[in-house]
């Protein structure tokens, strides 16, 4: 261990915020999926991966504009997301052991989104240039970053910022709190719940698709990309707590600082860091560090 | 065009009957011994020489597989256009490894089972070849492996506890160990004194920063060594482990990353800049990945080591071989193009040679043969079956008739096992070579 606490430094604590932001926009769709509509989403990491192909290759064809791949990336995976459970998930949910059964379902989109993938990419990784007005370094205590890299931080916290006023503020946000605590409720005072239920699934998975694309030029863009961020953004939910916005966001920067700082502590294993905290979680808050939807 | 080259797919059955794996193995090898028997009798498959191909040819990996298949069939075109091996049309098999030792594994007994080939060749990852060769000897068939570099696959077993090599396992390109002896001659010109690694998390992230130290402690190079990052493969960002390292403020770094887990690297480093504040880093066997890669990655004025240089030797042979390679790829050769090229090349020598293709007779052929190729000349050495190829460093350089990074200007190191096994000094470590 010849690295030492000395080196923990302010660009260390940036980077720690970077990673941080990318897996809060992945963790907060799959939390807002859970907490409204029940469904556990294994194929979000698949949609994550999904945004970030879409903004590859809206940036790599004729139109070329990064800014216009995100919108489009995030869009398509939302409408991606709609058909999905419009069609497969839906039918799902009066069955008494409907829970299984959307999980096993939506592992199955996994796999084949996995597969389609590769089919129209191969599996060699890509990477994505930065949009040519953030394309620059920035040297902030001590180390040098991208522009851009700053700019996804922001860009994390205003999303936060705006789902919880959304969630909080708005009638909408109201139809989903209510529906999330109780659906029979909710549907017997005339909220149109399968259509809410809709609505939600495709802004989570809008969600999903704009952390991917936003991601895409901080990472490379292989078929792994999926598989790796999902087991994080579970890890950060079940620390969160399963279905609570504030929970995504604490839990997605403690992921992200401790993929961070981790590797100044030890040179491999660090890894094993988020895991651990989790089964702690697991063991003594089993229901997570922050309370029910909307927290 | 006919390329001899075949891509089958099909797996046998994992081994789901129950029975214990020793008993498994050892009927397996019998059978596969009949089958040989069999071949040699008339039966089974004389319809020409037949070798069996184990590469990454999926995933992240695939330039590897890629890179090898061109060398391949190049050899084996240019062997069939000039009259066979011995009179006889070479065929090559290739089967996927998936960089995994059980898929590996599967395949191999599936070609010299199903398709009874007369020998094999390839493996790019040392784990794999590691798990591989105590098959291989179960088996009884020859392997020249042309790339994984693990100096504990040519380490005859015993010697340390890692240590796999046995009679029937080759290899004709050059090991870890040589490669690694080459990076600290290099480091020992260069004016730094505080090293550091970053490498795949696995046995060859390890292994190269362990014989690096062992390499610069036997020369006496005046070095520290001070920070070390081991990253999973497949990293997508590899910012936390850049930003560590630059933090402990090397002097130089030594990077085994490679594939398409090194261009990413060098992206993100390049954007944390890296390279204005790390003076020297030393890429071991970058340009394997830099040749097959789009655009020129290696930033000009780095170190970078190869374990075939299209320049070097200066002989016809070699030069023949660069210019007929181009003109077929429009590409220049990578290290692991030429170890399947010359993997052919070994085996037509060999059979002709030894006047059969006969695994015994081939095995006996091989031990301590010389040979000659783009390389150069070099020998198997008896006692490990590791051919004494030399390290080759060099500065990486862009050169604008090839349209390609070279090194240039560049070094070559004897890697002979008088060489290697001196300059390890008191280390505990085998060089298998």
């Amino acid at each position: 261990m010849t690295n030492t606490i000395a080196f923990i430094g302010l660009s260390d604590v940036i980077i720690g915020l970077s990673l941080g932001s990318r897996l809060f926009l992945i963790a907060v769709g799959l939390s807002l999926i859970f907490g409204v509509l029940g469904v556990l989403n294994f194929a979000h990491g698949a949609f994550y991966m999904i945004g970030a192909y879409v903004a590859l290759a809206v940036t790599n064809s004729l139109i070329g504009n990064f800014w216009l791949a995100v919108v489009i990336g995030a869009t398509a995976v939302g409408v991606i997301g709609v058909l999905i459970e419009v069609s497969t998930i839906r039918p799902l949910y009066g069955r008494l052991e409907g829970d299984l059964d959307q999980l096993i379902v939506t592992f199955g989109f996994v796999l084949i989104i996995h597969e389609v993938i590769r089919f129209i990419w191969g599996s060699q990784p890509y990477s994505v240039d930065a949009p040519a007005a953030l394309d620059f370094s920035v040297s902030v205590g001590g180390g040098t970053f991208t522009a851009y890299r700053l700019f996804v931080i922001g860009a994390a916290f205003v999303v936060m910022l705006g789902l919880w006023v959304f969630i909080t503020k708005t009638y909408f946000g109201a139809l989903v709190r209510g529906t999330s605590s109780d659906r029979e409720m909710a549907s017997i005072l005339g909220v149109d719940v399968p259509r809410l239920y809709t609505g939600v699934f495709f802004f989570g998975s809008f969600l999903a698709g704009l952390g991917g694309a936003l991601a895409a030029p901080l990472q490379s863009v292989s078929p792994a990309l999926g598989d790796q961020v999902i087991i994080d953004a579970f890890i950060i939910v079940v620390i969160g707590g399963l279905g609570s916005l504030s929970g995504a966001f604490v839990g997605a920067m403690f992921v992200g600082m401790m993929q961070a700082l981790g590797p100044q502590f030890m040179a491999a294993g660090h890894i094993a860091i988020p895991f651990l905290a989790m089964v702690l979680v697991l063991l003594f808050r089993p229901e997570g560090l922050f309370g029910g939807f909307g927290e | 065009m006919r390329n001899g080259h075949e891509n089958n797919g099909s797996r046998t059955a994992p081994n789901s009957l129950g029975v214990d794996r020793r008993t498994f193995l050892k009927t397996t090898a019998a059978g596969a011994g009949l089958a040989t028997v069999a071949g040699c009798l008339g039966g089974g498959d004389d319809d020409g020489i037949t070798l069996g191909a184990l590469y990454i040819t999926s995933g992240f990996a695939s330039l590897y597989g890629e890179e090898g298949a061109r060398g391949y069939e190049l050899a084996v075109d240019e062997i069939n256009d000039n009259g066979g091996i011995d009179g006889e049309e070479v065929t090559v098999i290739s089967r996927d490894t998936e960089s995994d030792a059980n898929t590996a594994g599967r395949q191999m007994r599936s070609l010299i089972e199903e398709e009874s080939v007369d020998g094999l060749f390839g493996l790019d990852s040392s784990g794999v070849a590691q798990a591989l060769a105590p098959q291989v000897a179960q088996f009884q068939i020859p392997f020249m492996v042309t790339h994984a570099a693990t100096p504990f696959l040519t380490s005859p077993e015993g010697e340390h506890e890692d240590s796999v090599g046995n009679d029937y396992v080759f290899r004709n390109a050059n090991s870890l160990a040589q490669d690694i002896y080459g990076a600290a001659r290099t480091a020992e010109e260069l004016d730094a004194t505080e090293w550091a690694t970053i490498g795949p998390d696995y046995a060859f992230g390890y292994e190269t920063w362990d014989y690096f130290q062992a390499f610069c402690e036997g020369l006496g190079v005046d070095a520290e060594f001070t920070a070390e990052q081991y990253p999973g493969l497949e990293t997508g960002d590899y910012s936390p482990y850049i930003s560590s390292i630059m933090d402990a403020e090397p002097d130089g770094v030594i990077t085994p990353l490679w594939g398409a887990d090194l261009t990413t690297f060098l992206g993100q480093a390049e954007s944390a800049g890296w390279f204005d504040q790390i003076d020297y880093t030393l890429f071991s066997v970058g340009m394997g990945t830099d040749l097959p890669a789009d655009g020129s990655p290696l930033p000009e004025g780095e170190y970078a080591s190869t374990r075939y240089d299209p320049f070097v030797p200066d002989t016809d042979e070699n030069n023949s071989f660069r210019d007929r390679y181009y003109d077929e790829y429009e590409t220049l050769p990578t290290y692991n193009a030429e170890g399947a090229y010359r993997a052919v090349y070994l085996y037509k020598e060999a059979i002709e040679s030894a006047g059969s293709a006969d695994a015994d007779d081939l095995v006996e052929t091989f031990t301590g043969m010389e040979h000659s190729g783009p390389v150069g000349d070099y020998r198997f050495n008896e006692e490990t079956n590791q051919a004494t190829v030399p390290s080759i460093w060099g500065t990486v350089s862009y050169d604008d008739d090839w349209e390609s990074n070279v090194l240039d200007p560049v070094e070559v190191y004897e890697a002979t096992p008088d060489v290697v096994n001196d300059a390890l000094g008191d280390s505990d470590l085998p060089s298998g070579v």
